[in-house]
């Protein structure tokens, strides 16, 4: 198994996407941070900090992209087949590439996170300091935190829903415009959602109205009226959610002809 | 039993249409097994099935004596593959796809490094393989096959793409890696390569395994001739006819060749009647005639 993590890790690193990924968070993010110094007017400082300069916005991107290319890549390489025939379970196949994803994924937020960190002290050291208090009266550390936490459980469940995706296509393409698709879908229909769930109570638990967690997070008490579930709760549907939605990838994985 | 591969009875089906239809065969370690047959006969489709690359309607797959499927990946440990087209990395270079599958710890870097030095790949092995020919990436592909020093090699059309002198290589790797000991499984269109390599041969056709047979078998099944050049062919003829020897119907003089003193009498008959023999050849059918031979008539074997 560890074997296995290790291949394909070693194929992310020569990856050439991979590089490209790093480099365009940390000039996104600097864009980002720039325009927000020139225009003080629009911006807040603190709460730029928080969402990593936009960072946690395009991590989202570049996971959808490498996740539904993880195994639709070897179905095209036509590599499949030496992965395959090797003495290993076809579940520990799947499972090295969620882990290494799951890896990449951290990778993604320690790097913006650090680079957050970099930002603010070399063009925001004087406006505010980690200490402050932010929302709900907690420290600016504190809050980054939390909104850290919540997006990253929300973008696996997004992560689960691609990988299985790719993985009933056999294509990358799909996969990533569902992704995409799936993470502006919660913005748009959001008032509709909250519309019907004020209507049918159970429809508070479908996995779309679970993609709600990091706002609620930040903003708990007018969310929460909207999406009806305590954020305990939305942190289990979504682990949940992903939960199903990779077991339900497994199990088409394990007894696909190559 | 100790074969190192068996396969009794498989059936495989793509939907409703039957493509394996009660495979049967055997491969005995250190051999050298061709697997021939027209195209869509179902050779790619065994090759996977014994990689438990899929799940099979019924019958078993043994490697050295253990169960193979789907689910049961154990026994491919010692199972090294080609099949097809090899499947290669566009981002990696030829030495990164084999330091991605190198097994053993130990002993990886010389592996690595012994692979390249007998396939002749050094040249272009720290290219990315984005740039490789056809030729280059089936070496490739081949090197990936062989790396792990496998006890059973599966090569599906191995000199697809070989020039001349990679094909002769690789002939003389495989059957050097033969005399200590590996043992291989080769498809391939190219007969008259596979006849210089093969000790045993299973012919299928439609799904099913038509014959299994040594190579020596298969010739001397379908005849070995003797075609003389005579001072007198006229009166030779005549005197064959005579002592009722049975002529081939061509302009040469042919006989089927029955025994090895049978050369000796002949020489003797004619002498006897003054003629004088001025050319004796042996002519040996080759794979590609008793094969089509074969599939002509699909004399299916008990
Ligand atoms: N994935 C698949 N789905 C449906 N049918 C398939 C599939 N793979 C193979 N077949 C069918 O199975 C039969 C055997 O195919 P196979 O690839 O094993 O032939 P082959 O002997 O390797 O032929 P060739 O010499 O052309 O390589 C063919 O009729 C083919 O159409
Ligand atoms: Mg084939």
């Amino acid at each position: 198994m560890v074997t296995l993590i290790r291949q394909e890790i070693f194929k992310l690193i020569h990856k050439r996407s991979t590089l490209i990924g790093t480099i365009a968070l940390l000039v996104l993010m600097t864009i980002f941070a720039i325009f927000s110094k020139l225009q003080p007017s629009f911006s807040d400082p603190k709460g730029d900090f928080i969402a990593a300069y936009g960072g946690l916005s395009w991590v989202v991107f570049f996971m959808i992209a490498a996740c539904s290319t993880i195994i639709a890549m070897e179905f095209q390489y036509g590599t499949v087949k030496e992965l395959l025939y090797r003495k290993y379970y076809r579940g520990q196949i799947l499972a090295s590439k969620w882990i290494t994803m799951f890896l990449y994924s951290l990778y993604f937020y320690v790097l913006s996170f650090i680079f957050s960190i970099i930002l603010k002290l070399v063009l925001f050291n004087s406006k505010f300091s980690l200490t402050d208090l932010y929302s709900n009266d907690q420290s600016i550390m504190h809050t980054t935190l939390v909104t850290y936490a919540g997006n990253f459980v929300g973008l696996w469940l997004l992560l689960s829903l691609v990988l299985l995706l790719a993985n009933v296509f056999k294509s990358s393409a799909a996969a990533i415009s569902v992704g995409i698709v799936g993470y502006f879908a919660t913005s748009i229909v959001s008032s509709l959602l909250f519309m019907l769930i004020n209507k049918w109570e159970w429809v508070k638990w479908n996995p779309l109205n679970m993609l709600n967690l990091p706002t609620q997070l930040s903003n708990s008490t007018v969310v929460g009226t909207l999406t009806r579930l305590s954020n305990a709760e939305l942190v289990w549907g979504n682990l949940i959610y992903t939960a199903i939605f990779l077991f339900l990838g497994y199990l088409i994985f394990r007894k696909r002809n190559v | 039993m100790n074969d190192i591969l068996t396969v009794e009875k498989l059936n495989k089906s793509f939907g409703s249409k039957k493509v394996l239809k009660d495979v049967s065969f055997n491969v005995q370690p250190g051999k050298i097994v061709g697997l021939v047959g027209p195209n869509g006969a179902g050779k790619t489709t065994i090759m996977k099935a014994i990689l438990g690359l899929f799940d099979f309607q019924s019958g078993n797959i043994l490697v050295n004596g253990e169960r193979i499927s789907i689910v049961h990946h154990q026994p491919l440990s010692d199972v090294g593959a080609l099949i097809e087209y090899p499947g290669i990395y566009p981002f990696l270079t030829g030495r990164q796809h084999l330091e991605l599958f190198a097994d053993n710890e130990t002993t990886r870097k010389e592996d690595i490094q012994n692979i390249i030095t007998k396939l002749n790949i050094e040249s272009y092995i720290d290219r990315k393989a984005k740039g490789y020919s056809l030729g280059m990436k089936q070496k490739l592909g081949i090197a990936l096959a062989l790396l792990n020093k496998p006890k059973l090699v599966i090569l599906d059309e191995p000199m697809n793409g070989l020039d001349p002198k990679a094909t002769k290589e690789l002939r003389d790797l495989i059957l050097q890696l033969t005399k200590a000991g590996t043992t291989f499984l080769i498809s391939s269109h190219i007969l008259s390569e596979l006849e210089k390599l093969v000790d045993e041969i299973v012919v299928i056709d439609d799904g099913k395994i038509i014959k299994q047979t040594s190579m020596e078998a298969l010739s001397d099944s379908n005849g070995n001739y003797l075609v003389l050049t005579t001072s007198d062919d006229e009166k030779a003829r005549k005197v064959f006819i005579d002592e009722g020897i049975k002529l081939e119907q061509t302009t040469e003089i042919r006989i089927k060749k029955t025994s090895d003193d049978q050369l000796a009498s002949l020489i003797q008959l004619l002498s006897n009647h003054g003629v004088n023999i001025i050319d004796v050849q042996h002519e040996h059918s080759d794979l590609e005639t008793s094969l089509l031979d074969l599939l002509d008539n699909k004399q299916v074997e008990e």
